[in-house]
């Protein structure tokens, strides 16, 4: 497996804020961290905190108010090739195939390789379902031609806005292996919102924790655990009590 | 369902097979054997033809190729010798309004050269007028569902002559263009090109707005955004518009051709009833049906190909 060069990210005094019928609505406030390259970091925080905004201002979909996002040296100003995008729906378009869907990237940046696909679906276990419409797939096998079709791009960093939200917990299991096992082996940087303590101490090697809304960082750990990690580690179970507490559930698991 | 009833429905249904082709003969012999109540063309020629199509719906069934549609040849079998009893033997109905049988066997022997004609002189109307406006209504229904200015200038002018029944406007295109034909083409274009508008419109602005995100994550630029997102996730609801459209141009031909174009099949059926050939009418009407409903079959198979993607669809 190639390694890929992986993108460092730094966001700089970041602010943002919708405007909703009319009401100045902050979602952002003064929010400031870097990333190494090959970092996996997990944004944690509470339902509507503005996590997603963050990752829709990393992406380029949305321009910050204020503050800077680089990626690497260069200022985002929009969305690119070398972060990708892997979000709650599968979102794959029903007009194409499987094929279709996951050479859509390659399609965009005028390199379609039938041959690339192929071999990412077979890594994905989508070998057989190629030419299959997307509406013929189970969620979680859709979620899967969604991996497929962003680490078909070669990205130097995933961006995961709760890629497993909506799967049944064991098909998330398995894909949480899956997503691990690419990141281990492709060397990119990963950045996952999610809502799902455990997965985020399963996953990153970093976890920072927003408050509700308008979000500040507070909180930023390392998580110092062994490649191959479970959940009854006594060091993960104590992380996870400081970090609930951190959420403000410290008193309801 | 117990084993009797299912060989019972069985022997049934291999009854009525070999019944639809000696109802086709019953037909043949009622034409042939019983004298015409008056003098018509072409007796013996209709006989021999009920007949050829008896043996060839009893060739289709010793070689197993007639199911489904057995009980309605049976049906049109009875039904055409029933005619053949009531308006050429009895002479039941009044004439001339009702023909016979023999008649509309006659115009097309007579006539097919004329009624080919206008065939074809309706098709090739329908057909450019009717793409003109597909493609215009697709354009014009994408760029409202994309662009804002697009949208505030063109709007209004949607709102005020899309309602108008486009044969409203007949008479002032017969004056204002310079031809006939030209102004047929034209309203049939805005006919069928009003509903194709306003569905493509609709369905570009239905689109999911993540499927836009996603492609913009990519790095996709508007005119992929465009083409390849907005106009495939609308193509369900543009194949509704095309339908309505198809519908509208059809009445649009008919009027136009009845009221000014001086050729195609409604200005034949409009010929042919001031010369009170009502055979005549009748062979155009049937011409015409079977045109129509050729077009929207085609429409209809272009469509399941097209959005051979979707789980289900209704069938025509």
């Amino acid at each position: 497996m190639v390694k890929q060069s992986a993108l460092s990210l730094s966001v700089e005094h970041v602010s943002h804020s919708y405007e909703l019928q009319g009401v100045h609505n902050p979602v952002l406030a003064d929010v400031s961290f870097d990333v190494e390259p090959g970092e996996f970091v997990a944004l944690l925080g509470p339902s509507g905190s503005g996590k997603s905004t963050i990752l829709r201002l990393i992406a380029g979909l949305e321009a910050p108010q204020n503050g800077i996002i680089r990626a690497g040296e260069q200022v985002i100003t929009g969305p690119g090739p070398d972060r990708i995008v892997m979000f709650q729906d599968p979102t794959l378009y029903p007009w194409l195939t499987v094929e279709g869907n996951v050479g859509l990237g390659l399609e965009i940046q005028k390199q379609s390789d039938p041959v690339k696909v192929k071999h990412m679906l077979g890594l994905v276990g989508l070998q057989d379902y190629g030419s299959a419409w997307p509406h013929q797939l189970s969620g979680g096998m859709a979620q899967r031609a969604a991996l497929a079709r962003a680490l078909v791009n070669d990205p130097q960093m995933l961006i995961l806005d709760e890629p497993l939200g909506k799967l049944d917990s064991l098909t998330r299991l398995t894909m949480q292996t899956e997503i691990a096992r690419f990141w281990r082996e492709r060397g990119f940087t990963a950045l996952m919102v999610t809502h799902d303590v455990e997965e985020a101490l399963l996953l990153a090697t970093r976890i920072i924790v927003f408050s509700p809304r308008p979000a500040r960082i507070v909180m930023d750990v390392p998580v110092e655990l062994p490649a191959s990690r479970h959940r009854d580690d006594p060091v993960l179970m104590n992380m996870r009590r400081d970090i609930l507490r951190q959420l403000g559930h410290g008193e309801d698991w | 369902m117990t084993t009797v009833e299912k060989k019972r429905r069985c022997c049934a249904k291999a009854a009525v097979r070999w019944l639809a082709g000696s109802a086709w003969f019953v037909a043949a012999l009622v034409t042939w054997l019983w004298p015409d109540g008056d003098d018509f063309p072409d007796t013996l020629l209709l006989a021999g033809l009920l007949a050829a199509v008896g043996v060839v719906l009893l060739v289709m069934v010793a070689a197993k190729r007639l199911k489904d549609r057995a009980a309605w040849m049976l049906a049109l079998g009875l039904g055409l010798a029933l005619w053949e009893l009531v308006q050429a033997k009895c002479l039941l109905l009044p004439r001339p309004f009702f023909g016979t049988p023999q008649d509309l066997l006659d115009v097309f022997l007579t006539d097919w050269r004329r009624l080919g004609d206008s065939l074809y002189h309706s098709l090739m109307l329908l057909v450019c007028g009717y793409s003109i406006g597909a493609v215009l209504g697709v354009v014009v229904g994408v760029a409202l569902g994309w662009s804002l200015r697009f949208r505030y200038w063109v709007r209004p002018l949607m709102r005020l002559i899309g309602p108008l029944p486009p044969v409203a406007l007949l008479p002032l295109a017969f004056v204002i263009m310079p031809s006939t034909r030209l102004a047929g083409l034209s309203l049939m274009a805005l006919a069928a090109g009003f509903p194709v508008a306003v569905l493509t419109w609709s369905g570009v602005a239905a689109v999911d707005p993540s499927y836009y995100a996603l492609a913009r994550t990519m790095g996709a630029k508007p005119r992929f955004l465009v083409w390849r997102v907005a106009l495939p996730a609308a193509t369900p609801q543009i194949f509704v518009g095309l339908f309505m459209g198809l519908g509208a141009a059809f009445s649009m031909l008919v009027v136009a051709e009845m009221l000014g174009v001086k050729s195609g099949l409604g200005f034949y059926m409009q010929w042919s009833q001031g010369w009170a050939a009502y055979p005549n009418m009748y062979a155009a009407l049937l011409v015409m049906s079977l045109m129509c409903s050729g077009l929207m079959s085609l429409l209809f198979k272009v469509r399941d190909r097209v959005l051979r993607w979707q789980k289900d669809g209704l069938k025509w």
